[in-house]
Protein backbone atom coordinates (compact mmCIF):
# COMPACT_ATOMS: atom_id res chain seq x y z
CA UNK A 1 0.00 0.00 0.00
CA UNK A 2 2.77 2.36 0.96
CA UNK A 3 4.53 1.66 -2.34
CA UNK A 4 1.35 2.58 -4.15
CA UNK A 5 1.30 5.99 -2.48
CA UNK A 6 4.93 6.64 -3.36
CA UNK A 7 4.24 5.70 -6.96
CA UNK A 8 1.20 7.95 -7.03
CA UNK A 9 3.07 10.94 -5.67
CA UNK A 10 5.93 10.48 -8.10
CA UNK A 11 3.48 10.31 -10.97
CA UNK A 12 1.60 13.33 -9.72
CA UNK A 13 4.76 15.40 -9.38
CA UNK A 14 5.80 14.40 -12.90
CA UNK A 15 2.45 15.54 -14.23
CA UNK A 16 2.81 18.88 -12.49
CA UNK A 17 6.30 19.64 -13.72
CA UNK A 18 6.13 18.42 -17.28
CA UNK A 19 4.65 21.59 -18.71
CA UNK A 20 7.31 23.94 -17.41
CA UNK A 21 8.54 26.35 -20.06
CA UNK A 22 11.90 25.21 -21.44
CA UNK A 23 13.27 28.71 -21.89
CA UNK A 24 13.45 31.31 -19.17
CA UNK A 25 11.75 34.52 -20.21
CA UNK A 26 13.62 37.78 -20.34
CA UNK A 27 11.59 40.57 -18.78
CA UNK A 28 13.93 43.48 -19.47
CA UNK A 29 13.83 45.68 -22.53
CA UNK A 30 13.83 44.02 -25.91
CA UNK A 31 13.72 45.81 -29.24
CA UNK A 32 13.44 44.46 -32.78
CA UNK A 33 13.60 46.11 -36.17
CA UNK A 34 12.91 44.61 -39.60
CA UNK A 35 14.72 46.03 -42.58
CA UNK A 36 14.41 45.28 -46.29
CA UNK A 37 17.80 46.18 -47.66
CA UNK A 38 20.63 44.76 -49.77
CA UNK A 39 18.18 42.50 -51.55
CA UNK A 40 17.31 40.65 -48.39
CA UNK A 41 15.23 40.63 -45.22
CA UNK A 42 16.99 41.56 -42.00
CA UNK A 43 15.88 41.22 -38.41
CA UNK A 44 17.87 42.90 -35.67
CA UNK A 45 17.04 42.17 -32.03
CA UNK A 46 18.79 43.89 -29.13
CA UNK A 47 18.34 43.80 -25.37
CA UNK A 48 18.91 46.34 -22.63
CA UNK A 49 18.40 50.03 -21.96
CA UNK A 50 19.66 51.58 -25.19
CA UNK A 51 18.41 48.82 -27.47
CA UNK A 52 15.78 50.92 -29.22
CA UNK A 53 18.04 53.87 -30.07
CA UNK A 54 20.92 51.61 -31.04
CA UNK A 55 18.72 49.75 -33.51
CA UNK A 56 17.30 52.95 -35.00
CA UNK A 57 20.86 54.11 -35.63
CA UNK A 58 21.75 50.69 -37.07
CA UNK A 59 18.86 50.85 -39.50
CA UNK A 60 20.03 54.26 -40.76
CA UNK A 61 23.56 52.96 -41.17
CA UNK A 62 22.45 49.93 -43.19
CA UNK A 63 20.34 52.07 -45.49
CA UNK A 64 23.26 54.43 -45.87
CA UNK A 65 25.75 51.78 -46.99
CA UNK A 66 23.15 50.05 -49.16
CA UNK A 67 22.96 53.29 -51.17
CA UNK A 68 26.72 53.16 -51.64
CA UNK A 69 27.01 49.51 -52.66
CA UNK A 70 23.90 48.86 -54.72
CA UNK A 71 24.64 47.52 -58.21
CA UNK A 72 21.38 48.93 -59.60
CA UNK A 73 21.05 52.32 -57.86
CA UNK A 74 22.44 54.86 -60.33
CA UNK A 75 23.81 57.07 -57.58
CA UNK A 76 25.77 54.34 -55.81
CA UNK A 77 29.56 54.24 -55.71
CA UNK A 78 29.52 50.81 -57.34
CA UNK A 79 27.13 51.81 -60.15
CA UNK A 80 29.19 54.89 -60.98
CA UNK A 81 32.41 52.87 -61.10
CA UNK A 82 30.78 50.10 -63.18
CA UNK A 83 29.43 52.59 -65.72
CA UNK A 84 32.38 54.93 -65.96
CA UNK A 85 33.70 53.42 -69.19
CA UNK A 86 36.99 52.63 -67.47
CA UNK A 87 37.43 56.09 -65.93
CA UNK A 88 38.62 56.53 -62.34
CA UNK A 89 35.89 57.58 -59.90
CA UNK A 90 36.11 58.76 -56.32
CA UNK A 91 34.25 56.59 -53.80
CA UNK A 92 33.38 56.86 -50.11
CA UNK A 93 35.68 55.60 -47.38
CA UNK A 94 33.28 52.75 -46.53
CA UNK A 95 33.21 51.53 -50.11
CA UNK A 96 36.98 51.70 -50.39
CA UNK A 97 37.36 49.85 -47.10
CA UNK A 98 34.96 47.06 -48.07
CA UNK A 99 36.42 46.75 -51.56
CA UNK A 100 39.97 46.62 -50.21
CA UNK A 101 38.86 43.78 -47.95
CA UNK A 102 37.10 41.94 -50.81
CA UNK A 103 40.14 42.24 -53.06
CA UNK A 104 42.42 41.03 -50.29
CA UNK A 105 40.18 37.99 -49.67
CA UNK A 106 40.01 37.31 -53.42
CA UNK A 107 43.79 37.17 -53.50
CA UNK A 108 44.12 35.08 -50.32
CA UNK A 109 41.61 32.53 -51.59
CA UNK A 110 43.22 32.21 -55.02
CA UNK A 111 40.33 33.93 -56.78
CA UNK A 112 37.67 31.45 -55.58
CA UNK A 113 35.93 34.58 -54.35
CA UNK A 114 35.80 37.15 -57.11
CA UNK A 115 33.85 40.42 -56.76
CA UNK A 116 33.93 40.80 -60.56
CA UNK A 117 31.90 37.66 -61.38
CA UNK A 118 28.75 39.76 -61.85
CA UNK A 119 28.55 39.71 -65.70
CA UNK A 120 28.54 35.89 -65.68
CA UNK A 121 26.02 35.77 -62.83
CA UNK A 122 23.79 38.03 -64.93
CA UNK A 123 24.13 35.71 -67.95
CA UNK A 124 22.76 32.90 -65.74
CA UNK A 125 19.88 35.19 -64.79
CA UNK A 126 20.59 34.96 -61.06
CA UNK A 127 20.62 38.73 -60.69
CA UNK A 128 17.29 39.27 -62.42
CA UNK A 129 15.31 36.12 -61.52
CA UNK A 130 15.09 35.12 -65.17
CA UNK A 131 17.20 32.03 -64.63
CA UNK A 132 18.55 30.36 -67.75
CA UNK A 133 21.51 28.31 -68.97
CA UNK A 134 23.84 30.50 -71.01
CA UNK A 135 25.70 28.99 -73.95
CA UNK A 136 29.36 28.01 -73.61
CA UNK A 137 30.22 30.76 -76.14
CA UNK A 138 28.47 33.35 -74.04
CA UNK A 139 30.35 32.28 -70.92
CA UNK A 140 33.67 32.16 -72.79
CA UNK A 141 33.02 35.65 -74.10
CA UNK A 142 32.29 36.97 -70.60
CA UNK A 143 35.12 35.30 -68.65
CA UNK A 144 37.77 37.78 -69.92
CA UNK A 145 35.79 40.44 -68.02
CA UNK A 146 36.18 38.53 -64.76
CA UNK A 147 39.36 39.11 -62.77
CA UNK A 148 39.64 40.89 -59.42
CA UNK A 149 43.31 41.76 -60.00
CA UNK A 150 42.42 44.22 -62.75
CA UNK A 151 40.39 46.37 -60.37
CA UNK A 152 42.47 49.35 -59.30
CA UNK A 153 41.94 50.90 -55.91
CA UNK A 154 44.20 53.72 -54.83
CA UNK A 155 42.96 55.18 -51.56
CA UNK A 156 39.39 56.13 -52.46
CA UNK A 157 40.05 56.28 -56.20
CA UNK A 158 38.51 53.31 -57.96
CA UNK A 159 38.95 52.18 -61.55
CA UNK A 160 36.82 49.41 -63.03
CA UNK A 161 38.00 48.56 -66.59
CA UNK A 162 35.42 49.03 -69.31
CA UNK A 163 33.10 46.02 -69.62
CA UNK A 164 33.86 44.73 -66.11
CA UNK A 165 31.38 44.93 -63.25
CA UNK A 166 31.98 44.99 -59.52
CA UNK A 167 29.47 43.52 -57.09
CA UNK A 168 30.08 43.48 -53.37
CA UNK A 169 27.13 41.17 -52.65
CA UNK A 170 29.32 38.38 -51.34
CA UNK A 171 30.84 40.50 -48.57
CA UNK A 172 28.44 43.44 -48.16
CA UNK A 173 26.03 41.81 -45.73
CA UNK A 174 28.88 40.57 -43.55
CA UNK A 175 30.43 44.02 -43.53
CA UNK A 176 27.06 45.62 -42.69
CA UNK A 177 26.69 43.21 -39.76
CA UNK A 178 30.11 44.31 -38.50
CA UNK A 179 29.06 47.97 -38.75
CA UNK A 180 25.87 47.25 -36.77
CA UNK A 181 27.84 45.31 -34.16
CA UNK A 182 30.11 48.33 -33.73
CA UNK A 183 27.15 50.67 -33.30
CA UNK A 184 25.49 48.38 -30.74
CA UNK A 185 28.67 48.24 -28.69
CA UNK A 186 29.00 52.04 -28.80
CA UNK A 187 25.51 52.22 -27.32
CA UNK A 188 26.51 49.81 -24.57
CA UNK A 189 24.39 46.93 -25.86
CA UNK A 190 25.85 43.66 -24.59
CA UNK A 191 23.25 41.26 -25.93
CA UNK A 192 21.91 41.27 -29.48
CA UNK A 193 21.25 38.92 -32.34
CA UNK A 194 21.36 40.03 -35.96
CA UNK A 195 20.06 38.12 -38.94
CA UNK A 196 20.88 39.71 -42.28
CA UNK A 197 19.24 37.39 -44.76
CA UNK A 198 20.67 34.30 -43.09
CA UNK A 199 23.95 35.91 -42.06
CA UNK A 200 23.84 35.57 -38.29
CA UNK A 201 25.84 37.76 -35.98
CA UNK A 202 25.68 37.59 -32.20
CA UNK A 203 26.72 40.31 -29.80
CA UNK A 204 27.51 38.79 -26.41
CA UNK A 205 25.25 36.00 -25.22
CA UNK A 206 21.52 35.65 -24.65
CA UNK A 207 20.12 38.04 -22.04
CA UNK A 208 19.87 35.07 -19.64
CA UNK A 209 23.59 34.45 -20.05
CA UNK A 210 23.28 31.28 -22.11
CA UNK A 211 24.80 30.98 -25.58
CA UNK A 212 22.61 31.72 -28.61
CA UNK A 213 21.24 28.65 -30.37
CA UNK A 214 21.51 28.88 -34.14
CA UNK A 215 19.82 26.41 -36.46
CA UNK A 216 21.98 25.40 -39.40
CA UNK A 217 19.75 24.81 -42.42
CA UNK A 218 19.62 21.29 -43.83
CA UNK A 219 20.11 21.68 -47.61
CA UNK A 220 17.18 20.66 -49.85
CA UNK A 221 14.85 19.83 -46.95
CA UNK A 222 12.78 21.49 -44.26
CA UNK A 223 14.34 21.62 -40.86
CA UNK A 224 17.85 21.83 -39.57
CA UNK A 225 21.06 19.92 -40.03
CA UNK A 226 21.94 20.77 -36.46
CA UNK A 227 22.23 23.39 -33.80
CA UNK A 228 25.24 25.54 -33.11
CA UNK A 229 25.74 27.35 -29.81
CA UNK A 230 27.62 30.63 -30.05
CA UNK A 231 28.56 33.78 -28.16
CA UNK A 232 30.03 36.92 -29.72
CA UNK A 233 30.40 35.40 -33.16
CA UNK A 234 29.25 35.57 -36.74
CA UNK A 235 27.80 32.50 -38.49
CA UNK A 236 27.44 32.56 -42.26
CA UNK A 237 26.31 29.65 -44.41
CA UNK A 238 26.57 29.31 -48.18
CA UNK A 239 24.92 26.51 -50.09
CA UNK A 240 23.63 25.79 -53.55
CA UNK A 241 20.13 25.18 -52.17
CA UNK A 242 19.73 28.88 -51.32
CA UNK A 243 19.20 29.97 -54.93
CA UNK A 244 18.98 27.56 -57.86
CA UNK A 245 16.93 26.34 -60.79
CA UNK A 246 16.42 23.07 -62.64
CA UNK A 247 16.41 22.31 -66.36
CA UNK A 248 13.94 19.90 -68.03
CA UNK A 249 16.18 16.94 -67.26
CA UNK A 250 16.27 17.79 -63.58
CA UNK A 251 19.86 19.05 -63.50
CA UNK A 252 20.34 21.62 -60.79
CA UNK A 253 22.17 24.89 -61.40
CA UNK A 254 22.94 27.05 -58.39
CA UNK A 255 24.04 30.63 -57.84
CA UNK A 256 27.53 30.03 -56.47
CA UNK A 257 29.72 30.13 -59.56
CA UNK A 258 33.31 29.01 -59.87
CA UNK A 259 34.99 32.19 -61.19
CA UNK A 260 37.54 30.11 -63.13
CA UNK A 261 34.90 28.30 -65.24
CA UNK A 262 31.81 30.52 -65.05
CA UNK A 263 29.72 27.44 -64.14
CA UNK A 264 28.10 26.56 -60.80
CA UNK A 265 30.77 25.37 -58.36
CA UNK A 266 30.81 21.59 -58.16
CA UNK A 267 33.36 20.84 -55.49
CA UNK A 268 31.65 18.04 -53.61
CA UNK A 269 30.12 20.30 -50.97
CA UNK A 270 26.46 20.95 -50.23
CA UNK A 271 26.96 23.76 -47.75
CA UNK A 272 29.69 25.62 -45.92
CA UNK A 273 29.21 27.39 -42.59
CA UNK A 274 31.90 29.72 -41.30
CA UNK A 275 32.05 30.81 -37.67
CA UNK A 276 34.31 33.70 -36.70
CA UNK A 277 34.63 37.07 -35.03
CA UNK A 278 33.93 39.19 -38.09
CA UNK A 279 30.92 38.98 -40.37
CA UNK A 280 32.90 40.13 -43.40
CA UNK A 281 35.44 37.33 -43.04
CA UNK A 282 32.75 34.68 -42.56
CA UNK A 283 30.73 36.02 -45.49
CA UNK A 284 33.64 35.93 -47.92
CA UNK A 285 34.98 32.56 -46.75
CA UNK A 286 31.62 30.76 -46.87
CA UNK A 287 31.48 31.45 -50.61
CA UNK A 288 35.12 30.83 -51.44
CA UNK A 289 35.49 27.60 -49.42
CA UNK A 290 32.30 26.31 -51.07
CA UNK A 291 34.03 26.82 -54.42
CA UNK A 292 37.29 25.26 -53.14
CA UNK A 293 35.86 22.00 -51.82
CA UNK A 294 36.62 20.12 -48.60
CA UNK A 295 40.29 19.34 -49.15
CA UNK A 296 41.42 22.83 -50.12
CA UNK A 297 39.15 24.33 -47.44
CA UNK A 298 40.96 22.22 -44.83
CA UNK A 299 44.33 23.42 -46.11
CA UNK A 300 43.12 27.03 -46.06
CA UNK A 301 41.93 26.59 -42.48
CA UNK A 302 45.25 25.10 -41.37
CA UNK A 303 47.18 27.94 -42.98
CA UNK A 304 44.97 30.85 -41.94
CA UNK A 305 42.89 29.46 -39.11
CA UNK A 306 41.32 32.63 -37.67
CA UNK A 307 37.89 31.00 -38.00
CA UNK A 308 35.99 27.75 -37.56
CA UNK A 309 34.00 25.91 -40.18
CA UNK A 310 31.36 23.28 -40.77
CA UNK A 311 31.28 21.56 -44.15
CA UNK A 312 28.54 19.27 -45.40
CA UNK A 313 29.76 17.03 -48.23
CA UNK A 314 27.78 15.44 -51.08
CA UNK A 315 28.31 12.09 -49.32
CA UNK A 316 26.58 13.28 -46.17
CA UNK A 317 29.67 13.75 -44.07
CA UNK A 318 29.83 16.69 -41.68
CA UNK A 319 33.33 18.07 -41.21
CA UNK A 320 33.81 20.45 -38.28
CA UNK A 321 36.91 22.16 -36.93
CA UNK A 322 37.87 21.53 -33.33
CA UNK A 323 36.96 25.02 -32.09
CA UNK A 324 33.24 24.41 -32.55
CA UNK A 325 33.06 20.61 -32.37
CA UNK A 326 31.63 20.69 -28.84
CA UNK A 327 29.15 23.46 -29.68
CA UNK A 328 27.49 21.66 -32.58
CA UNK A 329 24.88 18.93 -32.30
CA UNK A 330 23.07 17.16 -35.12
CA UNK A 331 19.27 17.46 -35.22
CA UNK A 332 17.19 14.37 -34.54
CA UNK A 333 16.85 12.24 -37.64
CA UNK A 334 19.98 13.64 -39.33
CA UNK A 335 22.03 10.52 -39.89
CA UNK A 336 25.38 11.96 -40.75
CA UNK A 337 28.87 11.07 -39.71
CA UNK A 338 30.83 13.85 -38.06
CA UNK A 339 34.56 14.22 -38.60
CA UNK A 340 36.46 16.66 -36.43
CA UNK A 341 39.50 18.44 -37.83
CA UNK A 342 42.24 18.98 -35.30
CA UNK A 343 45.27 21.14 -35.64
CA UNK B 1 -6.08 -5.10 -1.36
CA UNK B 2 -8.15 -2.12 -2.33
CA UNK B 3 -8.81 -1.31 -5.95
CA UNK B 4 -9.19 2.46 -5.84
CA UNK B 5 -5.48 3.33 -5.90
CA UNK B 6 -5.23 1.52 -9.23
CA UNK B 7 -8.26 3.36 -10.58
CA UNK B 8 -6.76 6.67 -9.42
CA UNK B 9 -3.44 5.74 -10.97
CA UNK B 10 -5.21 4.94 -14.23
CA UNK B 11 -7.09 8.24 -14.21
CA UNK B 12 -3.93 10.24 -13.56
CA UNK B 13 -2.12 8.44 -16.35
CA UNK B 14 -4.99 9.00 -18.74
CA UNK B 15 -5.30 12.70 -17.88
CA UNK B 16 -1.53 13.02 -18.32
CA UNK B 17 -1.53 11.35 -21.72
CA UNK B 18 -4.52 13.28 -23.03
CA UNK B 19 -3.08 16.52 -21.62
CA UNK B 20 0.30 15.93 -23.24
CA UNK B 21 -1.29 15.23 -26.61
CA UNK B 22 -3.33 18.44 -26.37
CA UNK B 23 -0.31 20.49 -25.35
CA UNK B 24 1.86 19.09 -28.12
CA UNK B 25 -0.74 19.37 -30.83
CA UNK B 26 -1.62 22.96 -30.16
CA UNK B 27 1.01 25.37 -31.46
CA UNK B 28 2.44 27.44 -28.63
CA UNK B 29 1.52 30.65 -30.35
CA UNK B 30 -1.03 31.27 -33.04
CA UNK B 31 -0.80 35.04 -33.15
CA UNK B 32 0.17 35.93 -36.68
CA UNK B 33 1.49 39.27 -37.88
CA UNK B 34 1.42 40.61 -41.42
CA UNK B 35 4.09 43.29 -41.65
CA UNK B 36 5.06 45.53 -44.55
CA UNK B 37 8.27 47.55 -44.37
CA UNK B 38 8.20 47.36 -40.58
CA UNK B 39 4.55 48.47 -40.38
CA UNK B 40 2.05 46.11 -38.83
CA UNK B 41 -0.85 45.68 -41.27
CA UNK B 42 -2.70 42.86 -39.53
CA UNK B 43 -2.32 41.00 -36.27
CA UNK B 44 -4.71 38.20 -35.39
CA UNK B 45 -5.08 34.83 -33.71
CA UNK B 46 -4.88 32.26 -36.47
CA UNK B 47 -6.75 29.69 -34.39
CA UNK B 48 -9.75 32.07 -34.22
CA UNK B 49 -9.60 33.42 -37.74
CA UNK B 50 -12.20 32.51 -40.36
CA UNK B 51 -11.17 31.25 -43.80
CA UNK B 52 -10.61 34.05 -46.26
CA UNK B 53 -8.29 35.94 -48.58
CA UNK B 54 -6.72 39.31 -47.93
CA UNK B 55 -5.00 41.53 -50.43
CA UNK B 56 -2.00 43.68 -49.71
CA UNK B 57 -0.66 46.24 -52.14
CA UNK B 58 2.89 47.51 -52.54
CA UNK B 59 3.82 50.01 -55.25
CA UNK B 60 0.97 48.76 -57.42
CA UNK B 61 1.85 45.08 -56.93
CA UNK B 62 -0.58 42.79 -55.13
CA UNK B 63 -0.04 39.95 -52.70
CA UNK B 64 -2.94 37.65 -51.93
CA UNK B 65 -2.76 35.96 -48.55
CA UNK B 66 -5.05 33.03 -47.85
CA UNK B 67 -6.23 31.69 -44.51
CA UNK B 68 -7.70 28.21 -44.63
CA UNK B 69 -8.35 25.77 -41.77
CA UNK B 70 -6.40 27.99 -39.37
CA UNK B 71 -3.33 27.96 -41.58
CA UNK B 72 -1.92 30.83 -43.60
CA UNK B 73 0.04 31.07 -46.85
CA UNK B 74 0.79 33.32 -49.80
CA UNK B 75 -1.74 32.43 -52.46
CA UNK B 76 -0.52 34.77 -55.17
CA UNK B 77 2.13 37.43 -55.60
CA UNK B 78 2.82 39.36 -58.75
CA UNK B 79 6.56 39.27 -58.42
CA UNK B 80 8.97 37.35 -60.68
CA UNK B 81 10.52 34.91 -58.21
CA UNK B 82 7.41 33.49 -56.45
CA UNK B 83 9.61 32.46 -53.52
CA UNK B 84 6.96 33.42 -50.99
CA UNK B 85 4.25 31.43 -52.79
CA UNK B 86 6.53 28.39 -52.95
CA UNK B 87 7.20 28.55 -49.21
CA UNK B 88 3.78 27.00 -48.58
CA UNK B 89 1.98 27.22 -45.25
CA UNK B 90 3.54 29.25 -42.45
CA UNK B 91 5.32 27.19 -39.82
CA UNK B 92 7.39 28.18 -36.85
CA UNK B 93 10.76 27.55 -38.53
CA UNK B 94 10.80 30.64 -40.74
CA UNK B 95 8.61 33.59 -41.67
CA UNK B 96 7.13 33.87 -45.15
CA UNK B 97 8.92 36.75 -46.84
CA UNK B 98 8.11 38.48 -50.12
CA UNK B 99 11.28 40.47 -50.79
CA UNK B 100 10.14 42.53 -53.80
CA UNK B 101 6.99 43.63 -51.99
CA UNK B 102 8.61 44.08 -48.57
CA UNK B 103 6.03 41.81 -46.95
CA UNK B 104 6.46 39.43 -44.03
CA UNK B 105 4.01 36.92 -42.54
CA UNK B 106 5.20 35.54 -39.22
CA UNK B 107 4.19 34.21 -35.85
CA UNK B 108 4.31 36.95 -33.23
CA UNK B 109 6.39 34.81 -30.94
CA UNK B 110 8.54 32.00 -32.15
CA UNK B 111 7.73 28.72 -30.46
CA UNK B 112 11.02 27.35 -31.72
CA UNK B 113 13.81 26.59 -29.28
CA UNK B 114 16.20 28.34 -31.63
CA UNK B 115 17.23 31.98 -31.49
CA UNK B 116 17.94 32.26 -35.21
CA UNK B 117 18.53 30.20 -38.32
CA UNK B 118 21.09 30.57 -41.02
Amino acid sequence: MKKMWILLSILLSLCLTSCQAPVSRYDGQEATVDIFAMNTYMTLTAYGENAQEALARSRERIQQVEKLWSVTDEDSDIFRANHSGGQTVSVSAETADLLAFALEMAQKTGGTLDPTIYPVLTAWGFTTDTKQIPSQQEISALLPYVGYNRIQLDGTNLTVPDGMQLDLGSVGKGYAADLVTEILKEYGVTSALLSLGGNIQAVGSRPDGNPWRIGIQAPWEDGYLGILQIRDAAVVTSGGYENYFQDEEGNIYWHILDPSTGYPADSGLQSVTIIGREGRLCDSLSTSLFVMGAEKAETYWRENGDFDMLLLTDDGEVIVTEGIADDFSLSDGQEKTIRVLER
Amino acid sequence: MKKWPYVLLGIILLVGIVGSILVYRRPDTAIVEVVQDGQMLYRFDLSQEEDGIMEVEYEGRINKIEIRDHQIHMLEANCPDQTCVNMGWLDSSAPIVCLPNHLVIRFAESSSELDAAG
